[in-house]
This record gives structure tokens, C-alpha cells and sequence, in this order.
């Protein structure tokens, strides 16, 4: 065996800090937060979202799944918080957020601090300011327009401050390089795939071997999908039953109007 | 008994002398400095004069006291020290930072004897000791009694009775520009310098600011040429907490002062307190991770707030309305954080409306019209429609000068390529051909 290959498989890789073998997945470097879903955080190094890193997360248009992707990990985050004063901030939503919709799935809208800014310059500058405060948790930040060195000092100051930090950007950008240790893209599901009305989660970057198949995950709320069900069992039943209905007094009355 | 003896700095740009009035003000910035350090500070002469003795343990001796004493923000180009305040002074005029005998000082160092200096040369008398040696009372009789009252106190023989330094209950200090200033930015310099006068006038007076006028006046001459100029204009500046931490106060300046066209070259600038409050000293933890590294929540907010405006950083509050657009405010960020005091109780799924977890976690600004095929409404392909209608009522106290009360039957609707929406149809009214569809929300 050449001297080389002989040292090479005498080191344990596990034992050394950020190496990990290509075909496994990586451990943690720092801290991690589940992200609520079983299935994606065994996909996820360490089993969660990172703490202290960028995170990525592209989308073809806005409103394909984010608020259920996150919302069980930031109302996590702000519930371990020690500070009183714990604050969750967003830069430069693309619409606006419900905050009782956002209650009910157990995010107290009135920690959420929302900078509405359009340049994109001003809103890095307002992401990595919110990234220094302690008593920030968590920030999440729309920047469509982004180079990669603000990228780079963003994860840096995230780093730095040990916060939690997703910026969302458009699907295109996945082309470009980016610092972000994990990168996903978020897409809903085609209609034909059935009524679970899932969203397809495909991780195209992490620590570890490249995850071939995109994740199905079911990210709307339980009360919602129960509602769906139930209306779509209506839908069938009422199928059946419309020759009956048809023939009602009421019904007669609104085809003479 | 020590006293230490300080010499301000006076940094006159080259080919200018600084006038009295600013050394005087040097002076008292100062002294205010060094009140941190013991509340027995007098001002004299050229010199700045702390007695220490009183503080020398709670600094942790007379070298410790000495070395953060002597710490860089401190202007001083001298420093001295001895057992009599007379003393350190005339050390201070002399050149060494400690007397080696007392005896051997110049006569002119000593203040009472400098209108004395002739006479006292012709008789050949040039130094401490010779003087104390002359008989008492001759010296008395020739030059009064304050000469040797002055001396006594130098060596310690008699009380000193020096009127103490208090820092005044406003702050209120004016600085002459060297040069004419133009551009408002330019003005941060002067700024700066005023603002770590008021840093130790706080300490002093163990105070935080809560509100700041800036005032600067405009060059006599120009502003009479300009025709009905005032002669001054100023900028208030307010932080939601009291605050001695001038990196903050001067970073919310900064951004303000951008903001600003002064009309006609500015001469001095001037900078008073508004509004103070005590500043209770908050013990830290002894446990390292309860220690947060960053800035606190409303320094974030304020920064936020002086670049983007006070409009874009926004807190959602939540209102009791059924409409969903009046569900809840958007209450300016810098306002409301007064009122974010830490709250008992914490929010839960419990406080939700019913409902509310049927509504979309994104809502439009303005509710969006649909184009329709055939009696369908379109958004990114055919809409189907899902769960509704779920009817709403648009009387609320808003629109009483409406003519009739709209409604709104609301929709859960499938997009095939942007999920699950939100749709609106609004109810006929007299005259209208076909139905008008809306997006109002976005089942993120």
C-alpha cells in the first residue's frame, strides 16, 4: 500500500472537523434547529436547520410553502429564547403576512418585526444590521437581487451572531454560485399527484451526498387539510345526489329566474 | 491627601490660537471626565485638580486609578501629581510628574507668587524653600498674607478650601467650527467631539439621555445676503430608552444629519439635553451564556428606522375586525417599542380566532382582479374551486358612508401552478353584467 492511501485510511474522517465522507452525510458543525418535519430533517446535516449559517431556499414564485416549511422551526425559535424581548425579522415580505393566520400555527405575529424596503441594497444592509442585534432570533429576507459577496458577509454575520438566517430568492438563481451551506428549492406539487396538496421540497445543496429524489412534504395546516378532505368528500357525495336535488321546489324556482 | 493635577489639550488647528472661552470649555469637559473618578474635582488656574485619596481603593490603588485615568479618550497634554493640589500644579508647571522636595520648586509655579517675581528675584530669592525660610512676618507685611497662606497650603499645613466642580442639570455646550462648514455631513466631526462631552457630563451625573437637540448657526453675512434667513436650524433627535452610549447616538446623527441642506455655511454648533433620566448601572450575569452579544432591540429599530423611515419598519398588531384586511395594523416600529414591554403572558394557538387557521398565511396589499373564462376566474390557469363560499359582510364602521353594504362570498381555490388561494366574488350590483372575481390571500 502506497504511504499516501495508508495515512489516508488510518485517519478516522469523523474524528476532524468539518470533513466528512462524500457518500454520508456531514454532522453539525454548530447548533440545529428541527425544522418540525420527520422526513426532511433526516435529510438535513445534523438532523435540523442550521443555526448560525445561510440558508437558502429558492422558489419559483412566492407562496408555494414557505410560512408551513418554517413556521414550526421560528415559533420554536422564539419560544426558546431567553430574552424577553425575543424578535423574529422580515425583510421585504412580497405580500403581506396574516398575523392570526400565523397565530393559529403558533407564531405570535407581535414578534415579528417586518422592514419594508425595495432596493436591494438597503435590504442587505437592514438584513445584516438585524443579524447583529441580540435580540434577534431568527430573520428571514426576501432579496431577489443579491450578489454574492453580500450573500457571503450575510452568512458571515450569521455565523458571527449565531442566528438563524433564510434568504428566499427566485428558482433561476440556483445556477449561481452561492456561500450557503444548504440550498432548497420549493415547489408545489402537480395537480395530478393527488389531494394532499403537498409541496415538493428537493435539497440542492448540503453537506453530504446529492438527495436524488424530490421531498414530498405536506406543509399546509392540519385544520386546512381536514377542511379539504372534508370538502372534497362533500364534492363526490354531492355529485351523486344532484339528479335529487335537481328536482327541489327552491332549485326549480332559481332555473325560472 | 493626593491630588492629581491635569492639563487639557487644545488642539488649535496650526496658525491659530484657541480663544479663552474654548480653553475654558476644554477645561470643564474635563473636569467632567474626571468626575467619574472622584467627586472632589476643581477647577484652577490652567489646570484640572482631582483629589483622590477618597476613591483610591474602589479603582483598585493609586496605579490603577492612575492608568484608567490616563486612558486614551482623555485630551490632556500633562499630568502631575502630589500631595497638596498647589503642589501637583506647580509640578504640573514644572514638568515632572512627581516633586522630588518641594523645596526646590521655581517660585514662579506657585500662582500667589507670580506677582511677587521681581522682588522676590532681587532678593535672591528663586525657589520654595528659600521663601519659607524668610521670617514670617516681614513676608507678610511686604507681600500680604495670601503668599504665605498659598505656601502653607502647598506644603500641607493649612486646609484647602478649593470650590468643588458640579456638573450642571442641563447640558448645554457650543463649539466654533474652524472653518466654515457647508455640507451637513461635515458637521458629524464636531459632532463627535461634542458628543463625548456629553458622554462624561452623563457619567457625571450618572444620568441617560432620552432626547438631544442639535442647533447650528448659520454665517451672519451669507444668510443677510439670502435675504430673510434665519439664522439657525437644528434637528431633535429621541431614542426610545435613555442611553449613554454615544456610538449609537451619533450613528442615529449621522443619518439624520444626511438627510439635511443647510442653506448657508454654518459657523458653531451647538448641542443641549432635552430630556434625562437617572441611569440605573444593570448588574451582568455571571453566566457566560446569558450574555447576548449584539445591540438591544430598539437600537436595531432606530437604525432601521433613521435610514428607511419610521414608516417601513413596522410591528403587526393585531385588532379585533372580521374583515381580513382590517384584522390588523401595521403600527410604525419605533413608536410601539415603548410599549414591548416584556409581557407576562405569551401568546398561543389558544388567543387565535376559530377560524383563523383557515385563513392564508399570506394576504394581498390590495386584493387582486381575476380575468375570467367563461363564468371561471383565471389566476396562472383555471381556478378550481375548493371549499366556499364563506360569505363576509363588508359593514364595518369604515364603510358607513357606503351606499350599500358589500359582499363578499370568499373561496378556497386550487391553481395548478400557484397552489392554494384564496378568492373573492363580489356580490352583483345594479347595472353589472358578470360577476368580478378577486385574489385577496396566498396559502403559503
Amino acid at each position: 500500500m502506497p504511504p499516501a492511501l495508508a495515512l489516508a485510511s488510518s485517519v478516522d474522517p469523523s474524528a476532524l472537523v468539518g470533513v466528512w465522507r462524500a457518500d454520508q452525510m456531514a454532522s453539525a458543525v454548530g447548533s440545529v434547529l428541527s425544522s418540525g418535519y420527520p422526513a426532511l430533517d433526516a435529510q438535513l446535516p445534523g438532523g435540523g436547520w442550521p443555526v448560525g449559517a445561510l440558508t437558502e431556499l429558492l422558489q419559483v414564485q412566492s407562496g408555494v410553502g414557505e410560512w408551513g416549511l418554517l413556521l414550526p422551526a421560528l415559533a420554536c425559535s422564539l419560544s426558546r429564547a431567553t430574552s424577553p424581548r425575543a424578535t423574529l425579522v422580515l425583510v421585504g415580505a412580497p405580500h403581506v403576512p396574516l398575523g392570526p393566520a400565523l397565530l393559529a400555527r403558533g407564531l405570535d405575529a407581535q414578534r415579528l418585526l417586518w422592514v419594508r424596503t425595495d432596493t436591494p441594497a438597503a435590504r442587505a444592509w437592514a438584513c445584516e444590521q438585524a443579524l447583529r442585534c441580540a435580540d434577534v432570533t431568527a430573520v428571514l429576507a426576501w432579496l431577489p437581487q443579491v450578489r454574492t459577496d453580500a450573500l457571503r458577509r450575510l452568512h458571515l454575520a450569521a455565523h458571527d451572531h449565531a442566528k438563524l438566517l433564510w434568504v428566499l430568492r427566485p428558482a433561476a438563481a440556483q445556477h449561481e454560485s452561492s456561500p450557503a451551506p444548504l440550498r432548497l428549492l420549493l415547489a408545489t406539487a402537480s395537480p395530478g399527484l393527488g389531494a394532499a396538496h403537498e409541496s415538493l421540497v428537493s435539497i440542492l445543496k448540503r453537506r453530504g451526498p446529492p438527495l436524488e429524489q424530490a421531498l414530498p412534504l405536506a406543509l399546509h395546516s392540519a385544520a386546512l387539510r381536514a377542511l379539504l378532505a372534508a370538502a372534497k368528500l362533500r364534492g363526490s357525495e354531492a355529485r351523486e345526489t344532484l339528479v335529487v336535488r335537481r328536482a327541489h321546489a327552491l332549485d326549480r324556482l332559481a332555473a325560472a329566474v | 491627601m493626593h491630588w492629581i493635577a491635569l492639563q487639557p489639550l487644545c488642539d488649535a488647528p496650526p496658525g491659530q490660537s484657541v480663544s479663552a472661552p474654548d480653553e475654558a470649555a476644554l477645561r470643564v469637559a474635563l473636569g467632567w471626565r474626571a468626575l467619574q473618578f472622584t467627586p472632589r474635582v476643581a477647577l484652577q488656574d490652567e489646570a484640572v485638580l482631582l483629589e483622590v485619596s477618597g476613591s483610591e481603593r474602589l479603582f483598585g490603588g493609586r496605579d490603577a486609578l492612575l492608568q484608567q485615568l490616563l486612558q486614551p479618550p482623555l485630551a490632556i497634554s500633562g499630568w502631575a501629581q502630589g500631595a497638596s493640589s498647589l503642589l501637583a500644579l506647580a509640578c504640573l508647571r514644572t514638568g515632572v510628574t512627581q516633586p522630588s522636595s518641594p523645596d526646590a520648586l521655581a517660585l514662579h509655579t506657585l500662582s500667589a507668587a507670580r506677582s511677587h517675581l521681581a522682588t522676590l528675584s532681587r532678593l535672591g530669592c528663586n525657589r520654595w524653600g528659600e521663601l519659607r525660610a524668610l521670617p514670617r512676618g516681614g513676608v507678610v507685611r511686604r507681600f500680604g498674607a495670601e503668599l504665605l497662606d498659598a505656601l502653607d497650603c502647598a506644603y500641607g499645613l493649612r486646609h484647602e478650601a478649593p470650590t468643588w466642580l458640579i456638573a450642571p442639570q442641563v447640558f448645554e455646550v457650543k463649539l466654533e467650527l474652524h472653518a466654515l462648514v457647508e455640507q451637513a455631513g461635515a458637521l458629524m466631526f464636531v459632532a463627535q467631539r461634542l458628543l463625548a462631552q456629553l458622554q462624561a457630563w452623563l457619567q457625571a451625573r450618572q444620568s441617560g439621555v432620552l432626547a438631544l437637540q442639535w442647533t447650528w448657526f448659520f454665517d451672519a453675512r451669507r444668510s443677510h445676503a439670502l435675504g430673510d434667513a434665519p439664522d439657525c436650524d437644528g434637528l431633535l433627535i429621541r431614542t426610545a430608552e435613555p442611553t449613554r452610549d454615544m456610538a449609537h447616538l451619533a450613528r442615529l446623527t449621522a443619518e439624520q444629519l444626511a438627510r439635511c441642506t443647510l442653506t448657508t455655511p454654518v459657523h458653531s454648533l451647538r448641542l443641549q439635553s432635552i430630556e434625562v433620566t437617572p441611569l440605573p448601572t444593570a448588574s451582568a450575569s455571571l453566566l457566560l451564556e446569558e450574555r447576548l452579544h449584539g445591540d438591544s432591540l430598539h437600537q436595531l429599530v432606530e437604525r432601521l428606522g433613521a435610514r428607511l423611515g419610521a414608516q417601513q419598519v413596522v410591528w403587526l398588531q393585531p385588532r379585533a375586525e372580521h374583515l381580513p384586511e382590517h384584522m390588523q395594523s401595521l403600527e410604525p416600529a419605533g413608536l410601539a417599542l415603548p410599549r414591548l414591554a416584556p409581557r407576562a403572558k405569551k401568546a398561543s394557538n389558544a388567543d387565535a380566532a376559530p377560524d383563523a387557521a383557515l385563513y392564508p398565511s399570506w394576504l394581498l396589499e390590495r386584493p387582486l382582479p381575476l380575468a375570467l373564462q367563461g363564468s371561471r376566474p383565471l389566476y396562472q390557469g383555471a381556478l378550481q374551486l375548493l371549499v366556499g363560499p364563506q360569505r363576509l359582510e363588508l359593514m364595518g364602521w369604515a364603510q358607513l358612508d357606503a351606499p350599500a353594504p358589500a359582499l363578499r362570498d370568499y373561496f378556497i381555490a386550487l391553481s395548478p401552478h400557484a397552489g392554494l388561494l384564496w378568492v373573492y366574488r363580489e356580490r352583483l350590483t345594479r347595472g353589472q353584467a358578470s360577476d368580478r372575481w378577486f385574489l385577496h390571500g396566498i396559502y403559503a
